[in-house]
């Protein structure tokens, strides 16, 4: 019990959170002319394989965001972090058509290390030009979605297809698929191994210990000799790093090519931060609050069919259990005090 | 006007204040009269800055009365007791340094027009505020770039702008020059002679013994004795302090090894054009415990700072056996035979949210026998972290438990504990027993001497002259950044020692 | 002589029309900035302006009706932000984040609620903000095109630049909330409601962010676009950085992001690819950050 807690954190600040914002968000589709019950009640028929290949991206960059906030680090980054990514695998699969395992690890790794280079710049400013990475990362994000949208509108752009989009890349660079309709993928298990792989690092290495001292306190760390610098940018970059991945399990294992705009419309980036944020950046929570966000999300789906009202509403939500979850503490102290008043 | 009835200006019957296990107060009583200058004294963590904190609103008392000018009152902030008439120089100044003399002193009570601020006004109340009281200050200076001296009588300011009736000082000759407190004494009379009521905190018996009327001694949370100071002595204050003598601990007589730390013509920067450090040099030898004794804020901190390497210097060298440190990081610093105890112990000693474990590692957890081959051996890890516990009789409940949930004392004992652990050629330490109970100082001193008498260099930073006095080798006074001065064990005394840091001798 | 070709009307033209709404919210975080709260919720109140101002003007039929419902839709959600951040003690960072994903996808909720679309929205029913021709100026060269013919919100930026300055460094106010910020702890032992002045801090935010989304939405365009406010929140938080906090520095520095703005909208016309003149503002605003940062760091 105490080691679940251990991995996982409270979970009565989350838990409560989540109930919070179903309340608030009931109230909202009441006050837009809809019926919440059956709004609620259609979001719990999502679909489970849906809900999984959702999941991967969002857990994906849960962690990666999670890495860097568990350093007392931001990255707000991550979208630009994972479409130089998702850039990056498709360019190196377009160029290896010959395809094998080596083509897809060399595409991953390509990803990855484009990710965490774009993210280990933003460190790069902080510490020369203490430019704050709060800022720097997120306004790296345009540059990068712009320079993306450039190459795939002219010279990586398929010209035959008439959209703005790389060709296809060859079957055997893509990621196995199997069952669920095709929508399970290797990436989905790449995405959990990367989870389990960082929960391990966080929790049981010498590295780990350095990064979680240092979110903690980081002037302890830095007395203690740990070097700011260049465990940051080791951070910066490990979490820009996994970011890129999840671009390339996406293009490598859900549309086969790089599509403009295809990595940001879905705001993988952003709820995978609203995960890490929900889950206080321990990576098994995040991929619980992840999964539980994906089901959110497939559900918004399934209510827009079934219902009038639009799926965006499981972005209110999403973010409103953000808003509660920065509360948190004081909506325990309520809760404390009204049940030692019982 | 010379003439005041002897009516209480305020009264604490009873009070108690606990702050989780430590009763800070314990049924405190303390009456003090209008126009008079009334000394409240004790050791570190007597209780008297808490003991003002309930009379100024700050902490809610669990048990006990407040009187004002006879009528009884509960205060739930500091306004409430501004209200009443009470005003505080707290130990540490709340002041905006970006802001003027004048607005700090009429800061939420300003004179308005038009909603605008009238600075005329206010310029002209302060100065004739500061006029009236000898308090000399310039109206329109920011309040960053003065003086300690000069900040505080803003301070005093505030509180007379404000009509204080009853003015509470705690410590406020802890910051400041001879000359300044001579200045102080001046106006805190002249305030006294006109009806305010004085509350003067000190630890210091000296200055005690010139200024105030009547003296009020607390030890651990309790009130020993209040005295008419004329009537009183040094020693009898002094026991009623500290109760029982402290055991000093036992010196061997002993011949330090070879030089250790050597620090030659050290600079560092300060906050403002002058150097915090200024020109240092010292020396350590093994076996030795040099001390370094000086008013807050001349330059200890930027030194301990300097070394440790959390702070560049300007210039200068600092040699540890044969490395140069200046050009190293904190790690190769601590590979090259440094050990720390930081000042601020929950800001930099410790991560208060980690775990006991996780805090007696920091340092270590580059051994491969905590982690072989860079993953953590916890069962190892816990194991050290026992043995530590033991060791210095940590009150824990366990090592899995946080740091934060241990007492200040049990939380200092930790740090220092982890520090001494690297058996390192140099240990730099500051402050070892700030806000630390009896007990645990006797341990802490205890062990600071065992490592010395093991070969260790000890270099310890302390404002407590007794705590210097029992331990060091020899002691050189800080001030303005210099080293002003050195005593040998044998010629130091408090006297001595206060005159050099005041800059005479 | 082709580079100066294009300091021409077109530019000097967009200029202050460009620069307001970063302008306007700059204020607003400058406030907070000074009252102690580091507001990064810019983004998301401007954009609940931009889209408030589409729904008043749409729905109020006329260009007022959608300032005012700007202004009341920034103010209800820094209300929002105010509650969590500062009654509720929230980390006022994570609040600031939640406030602008809540600002885009709420927006984008009813944006199909009750407009029924997706992307965007345009109406001829939509009364945008009409433009004023200072007279005597409105001729001269340059000058003219630089400072006459913008919508009102434009000329009410400026002023309110002075405004702040004066409320900030003479108001009684202004001094409470600079002592606030500085050392609230002092500031409370002095009888002054730190959280009272806070939030109105924080709300006086979300009314001017609310302004600068309706000059998004009413003035540069007339119509709603998910995300409109497209990182300009974002600039404007590094405009207050760069600009010390101070309200001739912010105003500068919301002049220069303003002018890469309109560079880029310039370079457009020269047929440069719009995805390299779009990221120009995000790449200066960045270079400028560091070139700062690096100056002061070293002096
Ligand atoms: N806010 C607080 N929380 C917990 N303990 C406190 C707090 N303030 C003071 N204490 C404890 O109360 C005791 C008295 O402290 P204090 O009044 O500051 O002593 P003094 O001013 O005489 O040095 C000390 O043991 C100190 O650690
Ligand atoms: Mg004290």
């Amino acid at each position: 019990m105490s080691a679940l807690r251990e991995l996982l954190g409270d979970l009565r600040g989350p838990l409560l959170a989540v109930g919070a914002a179903v309340l608030v968000g009931g109230a909202f589709v009441l006050a837009t002319g809809h019926n919440p019950l059956l709004a609620y009640g259609a979001m719990l028929t999502g679909d489970l394989f849906a809900t999984l290949s959702r999941a991967a991206p969002i857990v994906g960059m849960g962690v990666a965001t999670a890495i860097a906030f568990r350093a007392g680090f931001f990255n707000l980054g991550g979208e630009g972090q994972l479409v130089l990514g998702g850039l990056a695998a498709a360019t190196v699969a377009l160029a290896l058509p010959e395809g094998g395992l080596f083509t897809v690890v060399l595409s991953i790794g390509a990803a990855a290390v484009v990710g965490g280079l774009w993210a280990a710049s933003a460190a790069f400013f902080e510490f020369r030009f203490r430019v704050p990475l709060l800022v720097s990362t997120l306004l790296l994000n345009y540059p990068a979605r712009l320079l993306a949208s450039y190459l795939v509108n002219h010279q990586l752009r398929d010209v035959d297809s008439g959209l703005p989009q790389t060709e296809r890349i060859a079957d055997g660079v893509q990621l196995a698929r199997w069952g669920g309709s095709g929508r399970l993928h290797a990436g989905i298990l790449l995405v959990l191994i990367v989870v389990l792989v960082v929960a391990f690092a966080i929790a049981r290495t010498r590295a780990g210990y350095r990064l979680r001292m240092t979110g903690l306190n980081r002037r302890f760390a830095q007395a203690g000799g740990v070097d700011l610098r260049r465990l940051g940018t080791s951070v910066m970059f490990t979490s820009g790093a996994v970011a890129g991945l999840v671009g390339a399990v996406q293009v490598l294992g859900v549309h086969h090519r790089f599509i403009d705009n295809s990595l940001t419309q879905p705001l993988w980036a952003w709820t995978g931060l609203m995960v890490a944020l929900l889950s206080g950046s321990r990576p098994l929570g995040v991929l619980l609050a992840g999964l539980f966000f994906a089901a959110v999300q497939t559900g918004g789906f399934a209510m827009e069919r079934v219902t009038e009202v639009p799926r965006e509403l499981s972005r209110v939500l999403q973010a409103l259990i953000i808003l509660f979850v920065a509360a948190k503490d004081r909506f325990r102290l309520a809760l404390a005090r009204t049940r030692r008043a019982d | 006007m010379s003439q005041h009835p002897p009516t209480a200006a305020f009264e604490l019957q009873g009070i108690t204040k606990r702050f989780g296990e430590v009763v800070a107060n314990d049924a405190v009583d303390l009456s003090v009269d209008a126009g008079e200058i009334h000394g409240l004294i004790g050791e570190n963590g007597a209780g008297k800055t808490t003991l003002m904190g309930v009379l100024y609103g700050i902490h809610r008392p669990d048990a006990g009365e407040i009187r004002v000018a006879g009528r009884r009152r509960r205060f739930d902030s500091p306004l409430d007791a501004i209200h009443a008439g009470l005003g505080m120089v707290h130990q540490h100044f709340m002041l905006f340094d970006s802001l003027t003399v004048a607005e700090n002193v009429v800061f939420g009570a300003e004179p308005e027009r038009y909603g605008l601020v009238d600075r005329a006004v206010a310029a002209k109340r302060v100065a004739e505020l500061a006029e009236r009281y000898g308090l000399e200050v310039e109206t329109g200076a920011l309040v960053g770039g003065l003086p300690v001296g000069v900040q505080q009588r803003v301070e005093i300011l505030k509180a007379l702008y404000r009509q204080a009736a009853v003015l509470v000082l705690d410590e406020p000759t802890a910051v400041l020059t001879p000359g300044e407190q001579e200045g102080l004494f001046r106006v805190l009379r002249s305030l006294a002679a006109e009806g305010t009521a004085i509350v003067f905190i000190s630890h210091k018996l000296p200055e005690v013994l010139t200024l105030c009327d009547r003296t009020t001694v607390l030890r651990q949370g309790r009130v020993t004795g209040t005295v008419v100071t004329a009537q009183s002595s040094a020693e009898e204050l002094s026991r009623l302090m500290v109760g029982r003598t402290v055991s000093a601990p036992k010196i061997e007589p002993h011949e330090p090894g070879e030089t250790v730390l050597k620090i030659e013509s050290l600079v560092v920067s300060g906050r403002g054009p002058d150097p915090a450090v200024d020109r240092v040099d010292l020396a350590v030898k093994a076996r030795e415990i040099v001390g370094i004794a000086g008013v807050a804020g001349n330059g200890q901190s930027e030194l301990a700072a300097a070394i440790a390497g959390l702070e560049r210097p300007r210039s200068g060298r600092i040699r540890l056996g044969s490395a140069e440190l200046t050009s190293l990081s904190v790690r190769e610093r601590r590979a090259a035979g440094l050990a720390c105890v930081p000042e601020d112990r929950d800001g930099t000693g410790l991560a208060t949210a980690a775990s006991v474990a996780e805090n007696a590692l920091m340092g270590f957890e580059g051994r491969p026998e905590l982690a072989p081959r860079g993953v953590l051996d916890s069962a190892a890890i816990d194991r050290r972290a026992g043995d530590l516990v033991d060791q210095l009789r940590i009150r824990t409940a366990g090592v899995r438990a946080a740091a934060a949930d241990l007492s200040g004392g049990n939380r200092q004992k930790l740090v220092v504990g982890r520090e001494l652990a690297h058996d390192a050629r140099l240990l730099l330490v500051e402050q070892p027993t700030r806000g630390v109970d009896l007990a645990a100082i006797e341990l802490i001193h205890r062990a600071l001497l065992d490592y010395s008498s093991g070969g260790g260099a000890v270099l310890l930073i302390s404002a407590e002259l007794g705590e210097l006095l029992t331990l060091a080798d020899r002691i050189l006074v800080m001030l303005g950044g210099r080293i002003v001065g050195e005593l040998a064990r044998e010629s130091a005394t408090e006297e001595r020692l206060g005159l050099l840091m005041a800059g005479g001798g | 002589m082709e580079l100066l070709g294009i300091f021409d009307a077109t530019l000097t033209g967009s200029l202050l029309r460009f620069a307001t709404p970063i302008l306007l919210a700059a204020l607003g975080g400058l406030i907070c900035e000074r009252a102690g709260v580091f507001n990064i919720g810019l983004e998301g109140l401007m954009l609940a302006g931009a889209f408030g101002a589409v729904v008043g003007s749409y729905f109020g039929g006329s260009a007022l009706a959608g300032v005012a419902a700007a202004v009341l839709s920034g103010v209800a959600l820094a209300a929002l932000l105010a509650l969590f951040a500062v009654r509720l003690r929230g980390n006022e960072i994570v609040v600031g984040i939640a406030i602008n994903l809540l600002a885009s996808g709420l927006t984008v909720y009813l944006l199909r609620s009750i407009f029924g679309v997706k992307g965007a929205f345009q109406d001829p029913a939509l009364v945008g903000l009409s433009t004023l021709r200072l007279p005597g100026i409105d001729g001269l060269p340059l000058l003219g095109p630089l400072l006459s013919g913008h919508t009102s919100v434009v000329y009410v930026a400026l002023l309110l630049t002075v405004g702040v300055q004066v409320l900030l460094f003479r108001h009684v106010i202004g001094l409470r909330l600079r002592g606030v910020g500085e050392h609230a702890e002092a500031a409370m032992t002095l009888g002054v409601d730190v959280g009272r002045l806070r939030t109105a801090a924080i709300l006086v935010s979300g009314a001017l962010c609310g302004l600068a989304g309706a000059q998004l939405s009413l003035g540069n365009v007339t119509l709603f676009v998910e995300n409109m406010s497209a990182g300009r929140g974002w600039i404007a938080v590094v405009a207050v950085m760069f600009g010390r906090a101070h309200p001739l520095g912010v105003f500068a520095a919301c002049l220069l992001f303003g002018l890469t703005e309109s560079l880029g909208f310039r370079l457009q016309g020269l047929q440069l690819p719009s995805q390299l003149t779009e990221s120009l503002p995000y790449v200066v605003t960045l270079a400028s950050l560091f070139v700062f940062r690096s100056r002061t760091s070293r002096g």
